[in-house]
């Protein structure tokens, strides 16, 4: 079981920055995004595209090969894109979308298909092989009782450090003051001079960001795929809803729960041999909190039926 | 007698579409129409059922491709197959139509357990329950090797549906290269078709198919009538997954093996495509939804040739799905009653 706490903390951190991401999305604009993991995937995406070996055997479009950039330098790039991207999906599809009114399940459906069909294109034109970041292999380390890489060490410690940041800056900033006010009520944000509509580009735009950086951390602990973002998808998503969905913090200790709980049942003696089945666990655990206490470990109890 | 327009552009797109698979191929295209008739028959068969949760009675169901599994795993583990890596073929089994009527009712009680948490929940967190619910089930198949035949399916379960094939099947295709075996089951998904419609007419006209509907518009007004909305809600997602089970096991019949793949949730978005081209809420809706849909998709392949010099399935498959989500989007944007449905009538709101 201790040997998975390594492997553990690591998904733990990756789920949570991405369920911060989502909560967030989902407090401000009460959208639930389906989409998500496709803006996780392009992270990692677009960092393996800048940082890639020129002569590795990895095709773009099939012609073109990657640039062989530095890779802090191409995974601050991605992270730049993929706040872009976000925010270009909600000047051309959401905001539009709200100004007609159209309602939240008809969203949703959206983001379904929007989430099939980047996904699909991420298949046709970026890579539909399992691929590795250009980064050398690490020897296993012992930090105080866990194993991990040195490089898997760093990420932890970065994705701390930024879920620190986006603590801060959701709790002091002016920034963080607006997107609570317009989560809890649009309205009375926009009669105290809030602009609704910048804070909600704002919080795409930030979202898209966490969750490139998600897929990044991911990618540089796993490897890059085209699925790789549906395919995590359901495990964010049962972190968003153990901490309280719409809450930042109760998703991030949430979805670090997830990501523990996950790694740390396969070590559990009845799932022996049902590796596989460990995505289930954090399912179920998922369905009975919507059961039990649905408004999550944080959240404040509202009307969800 | 009023005239009703949406139909029939409808029934004339339907046309269109099938006279574009004649247009398009010169050689090979009632093959390719016999074969994507089969599909539709299945897919609208299912899309019936999801819209008996989301059309009729308003839950958000992204599951359904598990309740297409339970259906064809019931039913095919209880007739003579042949499970696992072994793959040991077993003679001992029920009567295909014995296990096809525990399979369906076992979909239905899936239907029920998944609909008991699902019933206290706002229409997201639904979405949400529901596929997670699918992907448990699809896990755990892939899981329980020893009974499911896990990631190797399951394989000779054919004869017992094959059995029952009438000679006339076989005289009408001797001049086509059609397989008669997909023929019957395509021929099967139609009548199953016809004869769940009927069933469904009957319902959506009476007291309890109002009382349902009623549920979709305004749950407390249905309770201060005096009707028990939860357990119409419930009735609903039994009916429509028992529905959705037996398009399941058409589907597993029509693949003549019974993978974990199949159940996918792509499977449940297929459907949920379906629906929403054919008319969220009308009965006849994903039926036609289905023939033009699969029509688009079995000429994607064209596309993709455009696309790419020589296409591999990878492709192939990929452009498919862009075409898919793209689909849904546009029509949840553009035209969400679909072709047949009722603005109206559509529940698209969070109350």
């Amino acid at each position: 079981m201790i040997d998975q706490l390594g492997n553990g903390l690591l998904l733990g951190v990756i789920i949570s920055v991405a369920a911060v991401a989502l909560s967030l999305l989902y407090g401000v604009t009460r959208i639930v995004n389906f989409a998500h993991g496709e803006i996780i995937a392009l992270g990692a995406i677009l960092t393996l595209f800048f940082s890639g070996s020129v002569d590795s055997r990895v095709l773009f479009l099939d012609r073109f090969s990657p640039l062989g950039m530095n890779f802090v330098i191409s995974a601050v790039f991605a992270v730049i894109l993929c706040g872009i991207f976000g925010g270009l999906l909600e000047l051309m599809l959401f905001r539009p979308l709200r100004r007609n009114s159209v309602g939240n399940i008809a969203v949703l459906v959206v983001t379904i298909g929007l989430s099939i069909f980047v996904r699909h294109i991420y298949l046709l034109f970026a890579t539909g092989k399992v691929q590795n970041f250009p980064l050398e292999l690490q020897r296993r380390e012992t930090y105080l009782f866990f194993d991990m890489t040195p490089r898997n060490f760093k990420v932890l410690i970065v994705a701390v450090v930024v879920m620190i940041t986006v603590g801060l800056i959701l709790s002091y900033t002016k920034l963080g003051k607006a997107m609570r006010a317009v989560r809890d009520s649009e309205e009375l944000a926009n009669i105290s001079g809030v602009n609704s509509d910048y804070i909600i580009f704002i919080t795409w735009v930030f979202s898209s960001m966490l969750a490139g950086l998600a897929g990044i951390f991911q990618a540089i602990i796993n490897d890059v795929r085209w699925n790789m973002g549906f395919l995590i998808l359901l495990l964010i998503f049962a972190g968003t809803v153990l901490g309280g969905i719409g809450t930042s913090f109760g998703a991030m200790v949430g979805g670090f729960l997830i990501g523990v709980l996950v790694q740390i049942s396969v070590g559990l003696p009845f799932m022996e041999g049902h590796v596989e089945a460990k995505n289930a666990v954090a399912l179920a655990i998922m369905i009975l909190i919507l059961l039990f206490r649905p408004q999550g470990i944080f959240g404040k109890k509202e009307r969800i039926s | 007698m009023n005239i009703n327009y949406k139909f029939i552009t409808t029934l004339v797109l339907t046309v269109f579409s099938i006279y574009l698979v004649f247009a398009l191929n010169t050689e090979g295209s009632e093959r390719i129409l016999l074969n994507l008739l089969t599909f539709a028959g299945i897919y609208g068969l299912s899309a019936i059922g999801l819209n008996v949760h989301f059309g009729w009675t308003g839950l958000l169901n992204f599951g359904h491709a598990s309740f297409m599994g339970v259906g064809a795993y019931v039913t095919i583990l209880l007739i003579p197959h042949a499970a696992g890596r072994e793959g040991e073929f077993s003679t001992n089994g029920l009567p295909l139509i014995i296990a096809l009527i525990v399979g369906v009712i076992a979909a239905a009680l899936f239907g029920l357990l998944l609909g008991l948490p699902a019933i206290r929940l706002r229409g997201d967190y639904l979405a949400i329950v529901t596929i997670a619910a699918a992907e448990i089930f699809r896990l755990l198949v892939r899981d329980l090797e020893s009974i499911t035949g896990g990631v190797y399916g399951i394989i000779s379960f054919s004869d017992s549906l094959q059995n029952y094939r009438p000679d006339f099947i076989d005289n009408l295709l001797t001049n086509f290269e059609f397989s008669p075996a997909q023929a019957w089951v395509g021929t099967l998904a139609w009548i199953l078709i016809f004869v769940v419609l009927l069933l469904l007419k009957r319902l959506n006209n009476s007291p309890w198919g109002r009382a349902l509907r009623a549920v979709r518009e305004d749950e407390d007004a249905v309770r201060a009538m005096g009707k028990n909305a939860v357990w119409l809600k419930l009735q609903s997602f039994m009916l429509g997954a028992g529905i959705a089970g037996l398009s399941g096991v058409l589907l597993a019949f029509n693949y003549g093996s019974l993978q974990t793949t199949t159940f996918v949730p792509l499977l449940t978005f297929y459907v949920w495509a379906i629906m929403i081209l054919g008319g969220v809420g009308s009965l006849m809706g994903p039926v036609f939804g289905s023939i033009i849909f699969w029509v688009i998709i079995s000429e994607t392949d064209r596309f993709a040739v455009l696309l790419f010099e020589n296409a591999n399935g990878q492709q192939i498959a990929g452009v498919r799905f862009v075409l898919v989500g793209l689909l849904i989007m546009f029509l949840m944007i553009f035209r969400p009653s679909g072709l047949l449905g009722k603005k109206e009538e559509l529940l698209l709101n969070v109350k």
